[in-house]
């Protein structure tokens, strides 16, 4: 049976998630493919659902200050369509699913789903992005690299809802996403790769770097960047191999239906390098 | 040809298009059946085991289960899945239900139920014990003396073929004509390579479906999405013990069969519930059944030896091909056949040749029909052949095989040889515009300029590549098919047909050519196909035949009732049929100029004087099997970093004879380039350790989305075959044969790696760069 509750406010969303063991449902683009059970057949879940895209509270989108905040119903096509979203998460965006699928999905779904390969997941990470979490009697914030613990794991509480992202603002001049697909459309990640920059007269003033997909977690690693800030690009080539053997330490992919670990492995350390000596020298002064 | 026609050739509206795109006219599982039970199989987990015991109790004792078949209850007849004409060309080596299971997927069992929720849970609560037993997997080892043995002595072919159970041989051809040795000897240079077809799944997007009830007159009714009703009748009344003529089958709208549904697979299943339980039964697979349980494309290991010149001509060609058959012989001699027999005449100046076949089983998916049926397979081996000779001698492609391609006038001792499963029929290529096709392709992809150019842009260099086949047009002295038409008094005709449209067109195909015979208007056509009570037989879709072999009987039908209606007005205007001529929709005497319509004919012959049914039948009983050609060239951007390939652009020009509706010829053209395309990237069935498909889903299993697709470019050379009804030859499968090929050749035209086995995914094609990198 499909049992399911639609709140009419936030508040009411929060009683019934403190009162009740439900599972909280946006679009259902992964909770329905979960839960699939045969041809012909209808999902089956074992809790009470708590549909939360129709709650207003959850469908804002606006900028404080340089920071995104995104609510938590607001869809990927939402996202897409709004001339606020930084043309670098547009495109990371436009990559995921097909158009059907983007007009129900959330970006809070992307996260709490919690998946290795959601694509969302290394630009939150590269943004410092944060997740803000509700409940009856409490509101916290967390770093969305702190909130996801594990693959399919988070610390989202029992009572909890997700209700809004912030995106801190930063800029940059350097900007790569490569995702490496079974195909171009409707493809989930075997790997992917985000590169940020930005630079002035040749020397790296920023710098992040996150992949998807390679490891249990997305990988990120501020001690491996902070070797590259400061630092003049043509300089890049001299450390590089060091790099490389840094993030390789990093990147534990796996063997599965989409593609093998060591493909995996090479490919993504051939993408740092085309990202640190390509895309990065062109910006030498 | 210059004949000006009324309806041949021209890009007429599918008949059952509108009545599809309101969705008016009805898929199997649209028809609501009152009182249904639902069925759901069961299947093995493991490659090989014997059942010891099934113990049905805890899912019968839940409410709303009605019964659970298996061996025990259910009628013990070998056969064969393979809807083929009879007796069939494939072993007799399965049952309904069998006591072994043969791959990981076999079936087990089968709970019927109230609904389909029912019968899912009920079918996780049947409970079989198994004893493994050491499996097969690699065909290569399947007829070394300590292979596990997959089938007992008790399977045969009902042909007489050669077939071994004792080795696990399914199939076997062995023939040849001249002197290999004397061919070596003569040769310059030897050409010795291996090249791999893998498994691929038809991805129709209707899964298989049936459903079954008795009518009002306790007829077992079976609506099936089937390419073969027919034969479903036959194979049915066969293995369900139960009488032919009270069996009826009929086939509404299909959504796609590419091959998968020339099986006999679920309706004797369904046939048996509604027998046993005197209800509807309704049988629908998922889509993870049919990867898993249904059939498959043939894996064929091909390896070709051949002798070269250093002028190009060759002097002996052997192609040894071993065919995995998967875990039953379904198709395996046919489509091991067709891996020479349409592929090796196309070099017919070739003095030496040899062809050795071998369909092996083993312990994984059954294969089947699909969609270029072995040529397929063939052609990916034989058009990297060919542009590996042309790069050792410095040759041109397309104009290598320009000189050594079978010409109009010309024949080809395989034709004779080698026919589908039996010997062949000698026969002489009386149409054959291949010149034209490669032209039309190199001038298209812009060959000369972007050959051997590696054209780069940072890190992503371009290639291109071309590949030619041929195919047949039904199956001669073996296929059959029949029309059955009559006149009505507004001047429309009944034209019944067995013949199986099953998306393709050929509903309206046939009514474009009765029209044409009859000069009448498209819509004066009311269309009846695949109804066994209702249509004369036909073979069913498959072989290329419909449109060549079933058109052939609706020309003839046609011509028929021309000659009644002819009669009938040269009775009405007191003259001799000789001296009338046709006009629209009517008949003219040009010497009185007095003119009557079809009306009035009918009207005529049913009311007025010496009255009749203006109707006739005639059927077509082939002798040959003219080969339609095809030329495809692709250009390809492979990116260097990641092994991802790019098909920017990809040409196809073919000669199908007179196309009847170039709309549709283009049609099936296109939907086999990109069921070719498909193939050749992403398609593949991934194996867990003990042979279980861990893929089988359309997350997992990649097929290509309007995103992936190249420019597509499609030419339909004019052409003309003689024996053809207005000149028109086959179209439906040929398409898929020279993607794979056309895209490996221009991966090596980029980058200079040989990949002899697809998919070519980023995965081997970053591999290969890799290792050849290593060795520079
Ligand atoms: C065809 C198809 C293609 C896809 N392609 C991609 C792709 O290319 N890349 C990719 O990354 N993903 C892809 N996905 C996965 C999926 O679409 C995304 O993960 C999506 O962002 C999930 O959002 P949703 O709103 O549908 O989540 P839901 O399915 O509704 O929920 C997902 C999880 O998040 C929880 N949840 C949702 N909202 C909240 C909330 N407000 N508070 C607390 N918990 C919450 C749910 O309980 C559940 O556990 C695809 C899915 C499909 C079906």
């Amino acid at each position: 049976m499909l049992d399911g509750y639609l709140p009419a406010k936030l508040s009411e969303a929060l009683d019934m998630m403190a009162e009740c063991d439900c599972i909280p449902f946006a679009g259902g683009t992964d909770l329905m493919v979960q839960h699939a059970r045969g041809s012909g057949v209808r999902p089956c879940f074992d809790k009470t659902l708590l549909f939360v895209s129709a709650l207003k509270e959850l469908k804002t989108f606006d900028l404080m200050g340089k920071t995104l905040r995104i609510g938590a119903a607001v869809t990927l096509s939402e996202l897409l369509e709004n001339a606020a979203t930084p043309q670098i998460f547009k495109e990371i965006l436009r990559q995921m699913a097909a158009a059907p699928t983007r007009h129900m999905a959330t970006l809070a779904g992307n996260i709490c789903n919690a998946s290795p390969a959601g694509d969302t997941l290394p630009y939150l990470y590269a943004m410092d992005a944060e997740v803000i979490l509700q409940s009856r009697n409490e509101t916290r914030v967390l770093p969305v690299a702190d909130f996801i613990t594990a693959p399919k794991r988070t610390q989202r509480k029992n009572d909890e809802l997700l209700t809004g992202i912030r995106i801190p603002a930063a800029e940059f001049n350097v900007e790569s996403y490569r995702k490496l697909g079974q195909r171009k459309g409707m493809s989930l990640t075997k790997a992917s790769f985000l590169g940020l920059a930005s630079t002035a007269n040749g020397r790296i003033e920023d710098i992040r770097i996150a992949l998807g997909s390679v490891a249990p977690h997305i990988v990120r690693s501020r001690k491996i960047e902070s070797k590259l800030t400061g630092k003049n690009i043509k300089d890049i080539p001299g450390i590089l191999q060091e790099l490389q053997k840094d993030y390789s330490a990093l990147i534990r992919p796996i063997d599965d239906a989409r593609s093998t670990a060591a493909y995996r492995k090479q490919v993504s350390l051939r993408l740092i390098r085309d990202f640190l000596i390509n895309c990065m020298l062109k910006k030498i002064p | 040809m210059s004949k000006t026609y009324t309806s041949i050739g021209k890009a007429e509206k599918k008949i059952d298009a509108l009545a599809l795109a309101t969705g008016s006219r009805r898929f199997v599982d649209d028809f609501e059946l009152k009182d249904c039970l639902h069925c759901k199989l069961i299947y093995s987990p493991h490659a090989f085991a014997d059942i010891i015991k099934i113990d049905e109790s805890p899912a019968l004792a839940m409410d709303g289960v009605v019964d659970v078949l298996s061996y025990k209850n259910t009628p013990q007849i070998l056969h064969t899945s393979a809807g083929q004409g009879f007796p069939e060309p494939s072993p007799y080596d399965q049952y309904l239900f069998d006591k072994v299971v043969r791959f990981a997927g076999d079936r087990v069992a089968m709970v019927v139920a109230e609904s389909p929720a029912i019968a899912e849970t009920a079918a996780k609560k049947v409970k079989i014990a198994y004893k493994l037993r050491k499996a097969l997997f690699d065909p290569e080892r399947a007829m070394d003396a300590d292979a596990p043995k997959l089938h007992g002595k008790e399977c045969y072919t009902p042909i007489g073929a050669a077939y071994d159970p004792q080795r696990n041989l399914a199939a076997e051809v062995d023939l040849g004509f001249g002197d290999l040795k004397e061919g070596e000897e003569a040769a310059d240079i030897v050409i010795d390579e291996t090249y791999k077809a893998h498994y691929g799944s038809h991805c129709a997007i209707e899964p298989h479906s049936v459903k079954t009830y008795f009518d009002d007159e306790g007829r077992l009714v079976i609506l099936a999405s089937t390419q073969v009703p027919f034969h479903v009748r036959r194979i049915v009344a066969r293995v369900c013990e139960f009488p032919l003529a009270k069996i009826r089958v009929i086939k509404p709208r299909i959504g796609g069969g590419f091959g998968g549904k020339q099986e006999v697979l679920l309706e004797p299943l369904a046939a048996l519930v509604s027998i046993r339980h005197k209800r509807p039964a309704r049988l629908v697979l998922s889509r993870e059944e049919v990867f898993r349980n249904s059939r498959t494309r043939h894996p064929v290991r091909v390896r070709l030896r051949s002798g070269v010149k250093k002028d190009g001509t060759i002097t002996f060609l052997e192609m040894d091909s071993l065919l995995n058959s998967g875990a039953y012989g379904s198709h395996a001699l046919t489509v091991l056949s067709n891996c020479g027999s349409k592929v090796l005449p196309l070099l017919n100046k070739i003095e030496n040749m040899h062809f050795l076949g071998r369909s092996v089983y083993t312990n994984l998916p059954v294969g089947g029909a699909y969609r270029g049926y072995g040529a397929t397979q063939g052609y990916f081996a034989l058009n990297q052949h060919l542009d590996i000779l042309c790069r050792r001698l410095d040759i041109d492609l397309p104009e290598y095989i320009k000189k050594h391609h079978i010409r109009e006038g010309e024949t080809s001792k395989i034709f004779e040889a080698l026919g589908e499963g039996k010997t062949g029929v000698q026969q002489f290529v009386n149409s054959c515009k291949l010149d034209e096709c490669i032209d039309i392709c190199t001038r298209e992809i812009g060959w000369y300029g972007k050959r051997d150019k590696k054209i780069r842009s940072g890190d992503k260099v371009r290639g291109v590549g071309l590949a030619v086949a041929m195919q047949g047009s039904g199956i001669p002295l073996v296929d059959m098919a029949a029309a059955s038409m009559k006149m009505n008094e507004d001047g429309s005709f009944n034209l019944d047909i067995g013949a199986t449209d099953i998306g393709t067109g050929s509903d309206t195909v046939l009514a474009q050519i009765a029209a044409e015979v009859l000069n009448v208007d498209l819509d004066a056509m009311i269309v009846l196909s695949s109804d066994t009570d209702r249509t004369p037989f036909d073979v069913g879709a498959y072989a290329s035949s419909t449109t060549y072999i079933s058109g052939r009987a609706v020309r003839k039908c046609a011509e028929k009732i021309l000659e009644q209606i002819i009669g009938v007005a040269a009775e009405m205007l007191e003259t001799s049929s000789d001296k009338l001529k046709l006009s629209h929709a009517g008949v003219k005497d040009p010497a009185s100029g007095k003119r009557i319509g079809y009306p009035e004919i009918c009207q005529y012959a049913m009311y007025s004087a010496n009255q009749f049914q203006i109707q006739a039948v005639a059927s077509e009983f082939v002798e040959e099997s003219p080969p339609p050609f095809i030329a495809q060239a692709v250009e390809v951007e492979v990116d260097t970093v990641t092994g991802a390939v790019q098909v920017l652009k990809l040409v196809s020009a073919v000669d199908c004879g007179q196309a009847i509706n170039p709309k549709l010829a283009e049609g099936q053209i296109e939907g086999a380039a990109v069921n070719g395309i498909s193939y050749a990237m992403t398609e593949e069935y991934i194996f867990s350790g003990n042979g279980r498909m861990i893929n089988s889903s359309f997350k997992n299993y990649k097929i290509p989305t309007a995103a992936d697709l190249p420019e597509m470019k499609t030419v339909v050379v004019p052409s003309h075959e003689p024996s053809g009804p207005f000149g028109a030859k086959s179209v439906g499968e040929i398409g898929i044969n020279c993607p794979m090929p056309a895209i490996a050749n221009a991966i090596y035209d980029a980058v200079g790696v040989r990949l002899y086995e697809a998919p070519f995914t980023p995965e081997k094609v970053y591999r290969a760069i890799r290792k050849q990198q290593e060795v520079q």
